[in-house]
């Protein structure tokens, strides 16, 4: 500050008169009153009298009366200042309004990173705490329309952008109060002031923006599908606080304590910064060090590119000295997030590769391991570079080969080859099933080795068709019917009544152990029905065509031929149900 | 194997059977030395920290340099458990009874841990927040010739001390009025923007979270391992989870925390037990200064340099109600050396805190990666038979 040309200056006494005049300890009327908020003029004679007393301190002799008046006074003006700082500060901060519920019209060229220079200038007509309430709506986003909300949110918060939090002319009769207070050796009251009013006010905000103070034990409680929700939230209200609420805080420092002593800007921003920041952190490192287990995989890797996306603004919002422990728990948390994410992948693994269980799943069905390795929930993923994207897509691979392999020593199991065969076709499908339904997961895993497993898909089809129907149908052959060897000489009555016995019971047995088996995706049990029916049914049709008429004639026809194509058709549909049918069922009889 | 191999001569057996038996005693017999070193190795920690803290001793009860030694002690404490408990251990032994109910309780007190570690850390931050308020009035006193503006400027940074430290929880309106110089017209104060009042403890914490409640919690289900399971596994779990309640609770009763109203001042150690002597002796101790201080309402906590920015505190403050200056002779050396003692105070504070804090979170992160690593176990030894899901 310029001290003001010779002509201006206040004789010492007149200047001790106007300090206590202000003395709010002494006098009525200056409690009631604050300097700053009268006309320009008073507040000029104030800090004109406080640079005079501050003057005249130097050239006293130290140990006299006067020097101890002098002394006395510079107290008082201190404490005065320090309140008028307090009061000037405290007017313009407030938490974000909630009324502003418009939503916010982003200027893409503002969303750079911002010098100081353009500070004073800065051409928003609205209140500062009228924008960031808009910031902090938005990032509510309107209704459910998470995209929408997303879409600007991502618009305002992709890069750091300062807010400036208090008008220009406060800043200039802050710096001027700050000024005179630190010359005089009040630095540390100053800093106390401030951060007595800044700390709250982020308080606030936090408040504002959902960020909730959670203990561990009350992450450990939460079921995963809350945390999700946490942690989509969380990672939305980091971007705003590092990238816009804390980036505006330092600014702030900056442009209020700017080339006052060494590094006051960046001491005081540390003051108030650093618990929130701590705060913030501290629910990601939680959900680092929750129990592992695969469903939370994505949402692990989610918060992690999160936090990842943040670390260069992070970098730079902190980037003194003095905030070096905040750059380092990013930092840590960070690697700690990858770590659990490895874990848990590899842990699966583990549990996949060893996975001991000799108990068939019972009726083939889906095996809760298959169920559990392609689960992808979240449209919107960004998928970590753990070592690089593309090593990451193999690594699923990996684990759904595990799994393959796995899932193929479990089906040797089923004692019947059949019912193997459908349980691999059951499990194979849900994977073919999830990954199609992913493009996410699509993408990565690749449309070749989904080829590759819907090849898989198709021989277990073929493999149960033939080891359930092979012998079913062997009964329908002509071969060793006819009595000498052609159909000319006639058909052998007891051979055909044999085969039609033979089929009977195959078939009764087939339909009541399949009926009980299951096949869990509805379009897939159809298929197979469909394709039973198109081998079966005409293979006893053209039979029953053929040799019926042999059997009629005799007696106990009715013995061999218990059904017609009709029946059988019916009996398909019992199929891959999942309910055991009673025997009772098949003994329908129509002709 | 050998159970249903019948073939064999019945001497045969027998002898396999006895091989069996000394083998197995020699481990147990390792297994019991360990036991024995862990619990010495406890019981010689702690007694250094009682003569630590004894009146030549080197660093006060619950000074921050003590503080600094029992979380080390901590620190070593959990490093030998783990030792004993996880390495070379066959996992099944963990899940054995009674360890397969005792070992979840001990992750379970380790979880409430981390959070008394969070809030401690919160706390630590408060403490800082006293030192500097007493660094004003420092820098105030050690100005010479010592001028009326200046003792004042001390007396207001000592008052907003005092108001700090007799804070109760939630907003004190008494307070509000007496920091603020002047009254104002319009209705626009809340009680945020005033100075001295710390930053609300109570914001750092989840809402209804308490301190207290915690460390009640923590030391429930405590019972020492009786007759037969007192010589196997159960017993260092035992030791370890009173050596962690201990730690968190002297942690809790020195540094600010949300709620510590109800704070046990009672624990059923196992006095006779030569590991815990010393570790209840402490706790004799600090019960007996927090009951103390129970008589005034006094949130501040324990910590010996806390305690001591109180008594200087009020001290110097007489002396600056009564200032007039030019300073008399009488009565100044007290003042100048109470300063000293002041400037001294805040000095250790200073070197201490920042790295007490960075203890404290690798207490956290030690405690992580012990439950980690004995979940591990837990899992490889837990049951194999059902799938996981």
């Amino acid at each position: 500050m310029e001290p003001p040309p010779e002509d201006c200056r206040i004789p010492l006494d007149a200047a001790e008169k106007i300090i206590l005049a202000w003395d709010s300890t002494a006098c009525e009327e200056a409690r009631d009153r604050m300097i700053f908020e009268s006309d320009p003029q008073e507040v000029d004679r104030y800090l004109q009298a406080v640079d005079e007393i501050q003057r005249s301190l130097s050239s006293t002799s130290l140990d006299s009366q006067s020097g101890n008046k002098v002394n006395a006074t510079i107290k008082i003006a201190m404490a005065r200042l320090e309140d008028e700082f307090r009061n000037i500060l405290f007017t313009h901060t407030s938490p974000f309004e909630t009324d502003s519920f418009t939503s916010i019209t982003v200027d893409p060229s503002s969303s750079v990173h911002s010098s100081s220079s353009s500070s004073f200038n800065s051409a928003t007509p609205r209140s500062p705490s009228a924008e960031l309430g808009d910031l902090v709506d938005d990032h509510f986003g309107g209704g459910d329309l998470e995209d929408a909300s997303r879409r600007s949110s991502y618009r305002s918060t992709s890069s750091i952008r300062e807010i400036d939090l208090v008008p220009s002319d406060a800043i200039f009769d802050l710096r001027s109060i700050a000024d005179r207070m630190i010359s005089a050796g009040y630095l540390r009251e100053c800093i106390q002031v401030y951060g007595g009013v800044r700390k709250p006010a982020i308080d606030a905000s936090f408040r504002r923006l959902g960020i909730e103070k959670l203990s561990i034990g009350d992450i450990q409680r939460l079921e995963w599908e809350q945390l999700e929700t946490k942690i989509r939230r969380w990672i939305r209200a980091a971007k705003l606080c590092v990238r816009v609420l804390f980036a505006s805080e330092k600014k702030l420092c900056e442009q209020i304590f700017e080339e006052m002593g060494t590094s006051v800007d960046d001491t005081c921003f540390l003051e108030t910064v650093k618990g929130p920041a701590f705060r913030l952190f501290s629910f990601a490192e939680a959900i680092s060090k929750s129990r592992r287990s695969p469903e939370k995989l994505f949402k692990t890797l989610d918060l992690h590119d999160g936090l990842m996306n943040l670390i260069p603004d992070i970098d730079i919002v902190f980037e003194s000295k003095s905030s070096e422990s905040i750059r380092i728990q990013a930092a840590e948390i960070l690697s700690r997030l990858a770590e659990a994410a490895r874990g848990i992948l590899s842990e699966f693994e583990n549990a996949v590769l060893r996975e001991p269980s000799r108990v068939p799943v019972p009726g083939g069905t889906i095996h809760p391991l298959t169920r559990y390795s392609g689960d992808p929930t979240t449209p919107d993923m960004e998928f970590a570079e753990l070592e690089g994207k593309t090593p990451f897509a193999l690594h699923l691979i990996w684990v759904i080969v595990i799994l393959q392999f796995n899932l193929e020593g479990k089906s040797k199991h089923y004692k019947e080859a059949p019912l193997a065969h459908l349980f691999m076709m059951n499990n194979v499908h849900y994977i073919v099933q999830k990954v199609q339904g992913s493009p996410e997961l699509r993408e990565m895993i690749g449309d070749d080795y989904l080829k590759k497993l819907k090849g898989k898909l198709r021989q277990a089809a073929t493999s149960y068709e033939r080891a359930s129907w092979m012998g079913v149908l062997h009964c329908l052959r002509d071969e060793g019917l006819s009595v000498s060897g052609s159909f000319s000489s006639g058909v052998s009555k007891t051979a055909l009544r044999e085969r039609f016995k033979q089929f009977n019971t195959m078939f009764e047995e087939v339909h009541r152990t399949q009926a009980a088996w299951l096949v869990p995706d509805v379009q897939v049990r159809e298929e197979l029905r469909i394709s039973i029916s198109e081998k079966l049914i005409p293979a006893y049709r053209s039979f029953l065509g053929r040799f019926r008429s042999h059997l009629e004639s005799g007696r106990h026809s009715e013995n061999c031929i218990k059904y017609s194509a009709e029946d059988l058709e019916t009996a398909v549909l019992d199929f891959f149900e999942g309910n055991p049918v009673s025997q009772n069922m098949m003994r329908r009889r129509s002709h | 194997m050998r159970a249903t191999d019948n073939q064999g001569s019945f001497l045969n057996r027998i002898s396999i059977r006895r091989n069996q038996v000394v083998s197995m005693d020699g481990n147990h017999e390792q297994e019991l030395q360990d036991l024995e070193l862990f619990q010495k190795q406890v019981a010689d920690r702690f007694s250094d920290l009682l003569s630590s803290s004894s009146e030549d001793g080197a660093d006060a009860l619950l000074s921050v340099s003590w503080l600094r030694k029992l979380v080390d002690v901590f620190l070593c404490c959990d490093a030998d458990f783990k030792a004993v408990l996880v390495v070379g251990r066959d996992p099944s032994q963990i899940s054995k009874p009674p360890l397969d109910r005792l070992v979840p309780e001990y992750l379970d007190r380790v979880v409430k841990a981390l959070d008394v570690c969070n809030a401690v850390s919160h706390g630590v931050e408060a403490v800082r927040h006293y030192q500097k308020l007493a660094e004003i009035a420092v820098s105030a006193f050690e100005q010479r010739p010592i001028f009326d503006g200046q003792v004042r400027r001390a007396k207001k940074a000592l008052n907003s001390l005092m108001l700090t430290l007799e804070e109760q929880e939630g907003s004190n309106l008494k307070s509000a009025e007496r920091t603020w110089s002047f009254g104002r017209r319009t209705a626009n104060i809340t009680d945020r923007a005033l100075p001295g009042r710390v930053h609300s403890l109570s914001w750092n914490m989840a809402k209804g979270w308490s301190a207290a409640k915690q460390i009640q919690a923590m030391s429930a289900n405590l019972v020492m391992p009786r007759g037969a399971e007192s010589s196997g596994l159960a017993s260092p779990v035992y030791i370890m989870s009173t050596v962690m309640v201990f730690v968190m609770w002297a942690l809790v009763a020195a540094i600010p925390c949300q709620e510590r109203n109800g704070l046990p001042t009672y624990f059923p150690w196992p006095r006779q037990q030569g590991w815990a002597q010393s570790m209840v002796a402490l706790q004799e101790k600090i019960s007996e200064e927090w009951k103390k201080k129970r008589e005034k309402p006094r949130l501040a906590g324990l910590l010996e340099e806390t305690q001591r920015l109180e008594r200087l505190g009020q001290s110097l403050i007489e002396f600056a109600e009564s200032f007039q200056f030019p300073t008399g002779a009488e009565g100044f050396e007290e003042v100048v050396a109470q300063v000293a003692e002041l400037a001294e105070t805040c000095k250790k504070m200073e070197e201490g805190l920042v790295p007490l804090q960075q203890q404290i979170r690798e207490v956290f992160h030690t405690l992580v990666r012990s439950r980690t690593e004995i979940l591990h176990v837990l899992d490889q030894g837990g049951k194999v038979s059902a799938p996981p899901m």
